[in-house]
This record gives structure tokens, C-alpha cells and sequence, in this order.
């Protein structure tokens, strides 16, 4: 038993300590230069959206693979080159899109050398709960939002979905996962109680998706999205606080934007 | 999940779709008092599974009970109904949260209750300690719904859940500051492992500590609780080994009463037999002396023949003198008065010799034997007391060695004492009975029937030498007998 036979030794370290402070200053550079690259209109709109995206959400996932991993794992800023290369590939070539799914690839072949992203232990009634969890919240923003405020609802085109499923699940969904519940969450739930860490981290994870240019800028959309990702959010906690595992968070949150994407609101 | 809970949660989730299922069937308005029927999966929800159960038939309710209400608005914009849809959202919302509150407080306090009294079900069962630690920590672990709980009694000799504690582990803190101790993360696993050590105190005493782990939350009411019962825990170890301790006293007492008890009536056999025994002691010269002094008043005798009677009437006439003195000395015993003596300076060597001549003059049955090693220091001592002393132990070797037999009388100077050792060749004493043989009324049971006796002479011996700051002891003889040793201490 540790608390009697072993010997107890403070814990070393801050809650931020070993973030990987160079490369996200050199990330927040490239992003913050590329939003006045496209304020200035010295770039194309869609390059400089994915500079900026690429930027953020490579932050994310190195600081998420940063803290992950024991001494010696795979490096942050390989972590972030994936993301950026899977956000330009999407931007620049036909079908690099594809280019997203990178990042899980490569994150799937470290699972390994990442344990505290738990890549490789989720149980599979968890992966199920996970994808109730983001199914119901998908069903109820489509009943909700179609039959009460308004929007269409599309049919489920692949040559329209498919890009988004894999930005979904390499970039957006993926690195917020890592970081916010992978990393943040792992973190603040070992000083924290489980209720006080779950609402830390998703007003952390409220914060990455409004201030995210891709949400639209309307009122009833920012409170459905505050709405549904409070809900998703700590669903996710949940699922990680028992799991210790990203995977039925990632899976929850992947159901949950295929509903989004079928909605008419998104652009 | 058990089987009864998962009954319950999909009774609760079964619930909020059936009944939203009829309020989507009958198209109604917000404000339509069938919405109250979502508060029946709430409450069940929140009595069976707490705070969290609660909170999530209450999003449950809401979020199938919400499009109705945003509907209301999109379509008639604030309305009445839709005010009273929201303000039943948000009683759902606080219901969830009030009732699993309330019944988790509850279920914790019966818990409590429940672990004290398993607690000191395990107490009352008389065990070693430690087996009664291991059977508290195991108790424990159950009841307190915890992956491990451990206890470290004794300031730490004593460990269950656990093989030793460790010196500086925090059971070992707690035991030294007397404080509860919480970390959030042990660290050793993937899911945070909860720690909380707290004191098991007693009248303001540490008395060990309790260990419990957890993966997962260990709310602040839970360590408040475990406070609690590490001071109901520790007073009850407390009472448990007063218990014991009592328990062996009175065990003690019974078995030193049973013994005193015994020890009393054989006293009593003894003083009996003591006493018909001394009658017979007294009555042998009595009898003589009146015999013969009857002869001498009825009849004319020679002079030679009349100073052997006067002989025979003054040895018997000594005879008693002597019983009387060991009565004397016993009674003064029993008051726990040591025997009076005249102390003065003397030469051993001179009394012992006439001690050993006079048997030799008396008795011409057996050999007598003294040898006297070297010149023997001076001793501070009552003549009169040393003389009876050994006429004592040289009488009793006479009576219990068969004719023929020699007595042995050797005198020496050890090391600042004066040891005399008198050696017979009778039957010898058993070695059980040898202690027994200095205590008053004592007679061998073997060789009492060798020769009379009060089974007081040993006592008295012992009484005097001890009077005088020595000892004496009875010991197997070399080859056959027994060797009486009376140590004495010597002047320088």
C-alpha cells in the first residue's frame, strides 16, 4: 500500500512546468503573423486560414505530446510540423485533405512512446459510451436547431463531408482532445477534485472553440455552442477521469461534429 | 454496475423518453403540468446514484424537455409558457443537484454508521491484535468504498494492508504530527490514486493510523467522515485492549487466587497434621517423665539405677525444651518477627566441633565424620543459634540415614563466607521438594515415616541463618543422600 509502505515525496513541478516555451512562442508567431497576412490581404484567405490553424492546433498537440512523454519520446515540434504539413496539404493540394489524418497516424504509431495520452488502453464499453455521448448531443443539435430555430439539415454527401471528417478528426478534434483533456485535464485532476478539474478544463475548451475563426459569428450559434460543448466537454472529462484514455473523448467529440457538419450553419 | 442500479438507470432513462415521447405525441405547450412528470426520473435518478446520477437525468430531462421550450420562443417569442418552461429547466436542474445531495449525505451518514458498527463487530471478537488489524483493514476497505485500506498500530510495529511501514511514508508523518494527511495523486497510476492517512486517536492520544486509497475522488465531507471514524476506530482499538487487558488480569488474579487458595489448604492439611503431630511430640516425653517419676515415688531403687532414670528424665526434659523453643520461634515467624538473637564475635570452628562430638558421644549407631579445611575466619553470631542450627541439620541427618551409615560434617572458608556442609547417606530428598522442605509443617512424604518429627526444624534452621545474613539450601548428596549447606558470612 503506498501510503504506508512506500516513501511520499512532494510533487516536483508546477501545473505548467516542461511546456515546450520556444516552439509555442514560434507557433503563436506564425499564427498571430498569419492573421495580419490576411488582414493585410498579402496572402490568400484559405492560406492563411490554415497557417493560423495549422499554427494553433499545432501548439496544442506538441504541448499535448510535450507533457505526455516520458524523457526521451517523440519531439513536440514533430508533433506540430504533422499538423501544419496536414493543414497546408488541405489547403493546397485536391484531396489533401487527407493530409490531416497524419497527425492520428503518427500519434497511433508513438501510442507506445505518448502513455499519457492512453492511446493504447481505452476499453471498448468506453469508446461505446463515448460515441452515445457525442451521438445523442449530434441528434439533439440537429432536432434542436432544425425543428426550433431554423436551420436545414443536409444530406450527408460524402465528397462534402469527408474533408471535414478528417479535419475533425486530425486537427480540431484531435489536438483539443490531446491537449485539453490529454494534457491539461491529466494534469489538473491530480491536484484537483474531479469536478473542480472537469469545469477548469472546459472553460479552457469553451475558450480554443469561440475564439476558433471557423465558428460562425452569430449569438444563438456561440450559445449552442457553449450549450453542447459544456455538455461534450465534461462528458469527456468524464470518459477520460475513468479511462484514463483520449480515445472515447476523441470518439465523442467526432460524432458530435459529423451531426455539426450536417447542419446548413456551417459554412 | 450492479443489477439493481442498472435497473434503475435505465428506469430513469426510459422514463424522460417515454414521457417525452408523449408530450411530442400531444404537441403541447410548455407551460402543460405533464412536464412536472420529469421530475420522477430526477429524484430516482438522484436518490439511487447521488449528485452525479442526479445531474444527469436533470440534463437528460432538459435536453429532451428544452426543444419544446425553444420552440415556444421561436414561434411566440417570451412568452408565459415559454417563462414557465425555463423555470421548470432549471427546477429540474437544482432537483437533480438538491435530491442527489441530500441522498448522497444521507447514504454517507448510514455508511458511517454502518462501518462504526462492523468496526466494533470486529473489535468484540477476541483475537490477537494483529489479526484483528487485518480483519479492521479489510472491514474498512469495504464499507468505506475504497480500492485499499491500511492500519498501522503500535507506533508502527504493528502493520496491516501492508508488510512494513515504511519511515517515511505518510502513515509515518501522520503518526509523528498526529494530523490528517491528503494527496491528490499518489502518482503510481494512470487514473490519480487519492490518498488520505489520518490519526486513530484515544483520549487525545495517537494510537496508529488509518490508510485508505482510492482511484478517484475522495470528497472534502468524505475526509472529514474518515477523521471521524479513525477517532471512533482508535477509541474503540483502546477499549478493546482494555478489554483484553482486563480480561488477562482477571485471568491472573483467578489463576493467583486459585493458587493462594490451594497453597492455603494444604497450610491447613499441614497445620492439621501439624497439630496431632505435636501432641504426639509432646505426649512421648510427658509419658516418660511420668512414668518414670511415678516409679521413682512408688518404688525404691539403686543409685545407680536412679541416676539412670534422672538420665533418661533429663534428655526427654531437653527434648521438650527444644519443641517448645520451635514453637517459640514459629510463632514469632508467623508475626513475621525474626528469630531473637545475641550476636558477638566467636570462632566457628569450636562450636562446630562440639556439636559433631556430642552426636558422636550419643549416637554410636552411625559414623561421624568432620573435617574443618584450614583455619576458619570469625563470625559475628548468636552462639546459641549457630549451636541449635547445626544440632538441627546432624540430628536430621541421623534420623533419616539407616544404621551404619556415615555423616559427613566439612567446614571451610570461601571467598568471605563460611560454608558447612552436611552430607548423609538416606534416602535423599526429590529434587521438587527440596525448596519445599525449609517451610514450616513441611515433612517429606517419603521419609517421614523414618522418625518423629514436627516439621518445623528446617523452618527454624532457615529462620536463623537468615537471622544471621546467610543462607542455607539442600542438595542431592554426591553419590546417594542428602548435603544440607548453611553459608555464613565471615568477618575480614
Amino acid at each position: 500500500m503506498y501510503a504506508i509502505a512506500r516513501p511520499w515525496e512532494p510533487r516536483p513541478g508546477g501545473l505548467l512546468s516542461g511546456a515546450p516555451l520556444p516552439l509555442l512562442v514560434a507557433l503563436g508567431v506564425l499564427t498571430a503573423g498569419a492573421g495580419v497576412l490576411a488582414t493585410a490581404e498579402a496572402v490568400p484567405l484559405t492560406l492563411a486560414h490554415a497557417l493560423g490553424a495549422g499554427g494553433a492546433q499545432g501548439a496544442l498537440l506538441a504541448t499535448a505530446v510535450a507533457w505526455a512523454a516520458p524523457r526521451g519520446g517523440p519531439a513536440p515540434a514533430l508533433a506540430a510540423a504533422i499538423v501544419l504539413v496536414g493543414a497546408l496539404g488541405a489547403t493546397l493540394a485536391p484531396f489533401g485533405a487527407a493530409a490531416y489524418l497524419a497527425a492520428p497516424v503518427w500519434l497511433w504509431r508513438q501510442r507506445a512512446r505518448l502513455p499519457g495520452l492512453g492511446l493504447a488502453r481505452a476499453s471498448a464499453g468506453l469508446v461505446a459510451a463515448g460515441a452515445v455521448l457525442g451521438a445523442l448531443l449530434g441528434a439533439h443539435l440537429l432536432v434542436t436547431a432544425s425543428l426550433t430555430l431554423g436551420y436545414g439539415v443536409r444530406a450527408p454527401a460524402l465528397d462534402v463531408l469527408a474533408p471535414w471528417l478528417a479535419y475533425d478528426l486530425g486537427g480540431n478534434v484531435l489536438t483539443t482532445e490531446a491537449f485539453v483533456r490529454g494534457a491539461l485535464f491529466d494534469r489538473v485532476q491530480r491536484r484537483w477534485p474531479f469536478g473542480g478539474a472537469a469545469a477548469l478544463v472546459t472553460a479552457v475548451c469553451l475558450a480554443r472553440y469561440l475564439v476558433d475563426p471557423l465558428l460562425p459569428h452569430s449569438l444563438e450559434v456561440a450559445a449552442g455552442a457553449v450549450f453542447y460543448l459544456t455538455l461534450l466537454s465534461l462528458g469527456n472529462c468524464w470518459l477520460y477521469w475513468r479511462s484514463g484514455s483520449i480515445v472515447p473523448g476523441v470518439v465523442a467529440a467526432v460524432a458530435f461534429f459529423v451531426a455539426y457538419r450536417l447542419l446548413h450553419v456551417v459554412s | 454496475m450492479t443489477a439493481p442500479r442498472r435497473q434503475a438507470a435505465l428506469l430513469a432513462g426510459g422514463l424522460v423518453v417515454v414521457i417525452t415521447a408523449g408530450l411530442a405525441a400531444a404537441d403541447v405547450s410548455p407551460s402543460t403540468p405533464w412536464r412536472h412528470l420529469y421530475l420522477l426520473p430526477v429524484v430516482l435518478a438522484g436518490l439511487r446514484f447521488g449528485v452525479a446520477g442526479g445531474l444527469m437525468a436533470a440534463v437528460g430531462a432538459v435536453l429532451a424537455f428544452g426543444p419544446f421550450v425553444l420552440r415556444e420562443i421561436e414561434g411566440h417569442g417570451p412568452t408565459r409558457a415559454a417563462a414557465e418552461g425555463i423555470v421548470t429547466l432549471a427546477v429540474l436542474a437544482l432537483s437533480g443537484a438538491l435530491v442527489g445531495s441530500l441522498a448522497a449525505r444521507a447514504r454517507r451518514q448510514r455508511e458511517r454508521y454502518e462501518t462504526l458498527r462492523a468496526v466494533q463487530r470486529v473489535l468484540a471478537a477476541p483475537a490477537p491484535l494483529g489479526r484483528v488489524a487485518a480483519r479492521l483493514a479489510a472491514v474498512l476497505s469495504r464499507r468505506l468504498g475504497v480500492d485499499t485500506a491500511g492500519l498501522v498500530l503500535d507506533e508502527g510495529r504493528m502493520v496491516a494492508g501492508a508488510d512494513v511501514l515504511d519511515p517515511r511514508s505518510l502513515a509515518a508523518r501522520v503518526l509523528v504530527r498526529r494530523e490528517p494527511v491528503f494527496v491528490a495523486d499518489a502518482g503510481t497510476d494512470v487514473r490519480p490514486r487519492r490518498v488520505v492517512v489520518v490519526p486513530l486517536t484515544s483520549a487525545g492520544q495517537t494510537v496508529g493510523a488509518l490508510a485508505v486509497e482510492r482511484l478517484g475522488d475522495v470528497s472534502r465531507e468524505e475526509r472529514d467522515a474518515l477523521v471521524g471514524v479513525g477517532a471512533a476506530v482508535g477509541l474503540a482499538l483502546d477499549n478493546a485492549r482494555l478489554v483484553a487487558r482486563q480480561r488477562r488480569f482477571a485471568e491472573e488474579l483467578e489463576h493467583k487466587v486459585g493458587a493462594a487458595t490451594a497453597r492455603l489448604a494444604e497450610m491447613d492439611r499441614l497445620k492439621s497434621g501439624f497439630v496431632a503431630l505435636a501432641s504426639h511430640e509432646l505426649r512421648t516425653p510427658l509419658t516418660a517423665l511420668q512414668g518414670f517419676s511415678e516409679l521413682l515415688a512408688t518404688r525404691p531403687f539403686a543409685p545407680s539405677e536412679v541416676r539412670r532414670f534422672a538420665e533418661i528424665m533429663r534428655g526427654e526434659i531437653e527434648r521438650l525444651g527444644r519443641i517448645v523453643s520451635d514453637f517459640l520461634d514459629l510463632a514469632r515467624l508467623e508475626r513475621g518477627l525474626a528469630p531473637a538473637i545475641r550476636r558477638a564475635i566467636l570462632d566457628p570452628a569450636p562450636l562446630i566441633t562440639g556439636a559433631v562430638e556430642l552426636f558422636r558421644r550419643t549416637r554410636t549407631t552411625h559414623r561421624l565424620e568432620l573435617h574443618v579445611e584450614g583455619a576458619l575466619p570469625h563470625v559475628d553470631a548468636d552462639a546459641d543459634a549457630l549451636d541449635r542450627v547445626l544440632k538441627n541439620l546432624i540430628g536430621n541427618a541421623l534420623k533419616y540415614s539407616p544404621p551404619g551409615s556415615c555423616v559427613r560434617v566439612r567446614a571451610r572458608a570461601v571467598d568471605g563466607v563460611i560454608a558447612v556442609d552436611v552430607d548423609d547417606e538416606g534416602p535423599g530428598i526429590p529434587a521438587e521438594e527440596r525448596a519445599r522442605v525449609f517451610e514450616p509443617y513441611y515433612r517429606v512424604r517419603e521419609t517421614a515415616a523414618l522418625g518423629p518429627g514436627t516439621g518445623l526444624g528446617l523452618s527454624v534452621v532457615r529462620s536463623l541463618v537468615e537471622a544471621h545474613g546467610g543462607t542455607v539450601r539442600a542438595d542431592a548428596a554426591p553419590g546417594v543422600g542428602t548435603r544440607m549447606t548453611v553459608i555464613l558470612p565471615a568477618l575480614p
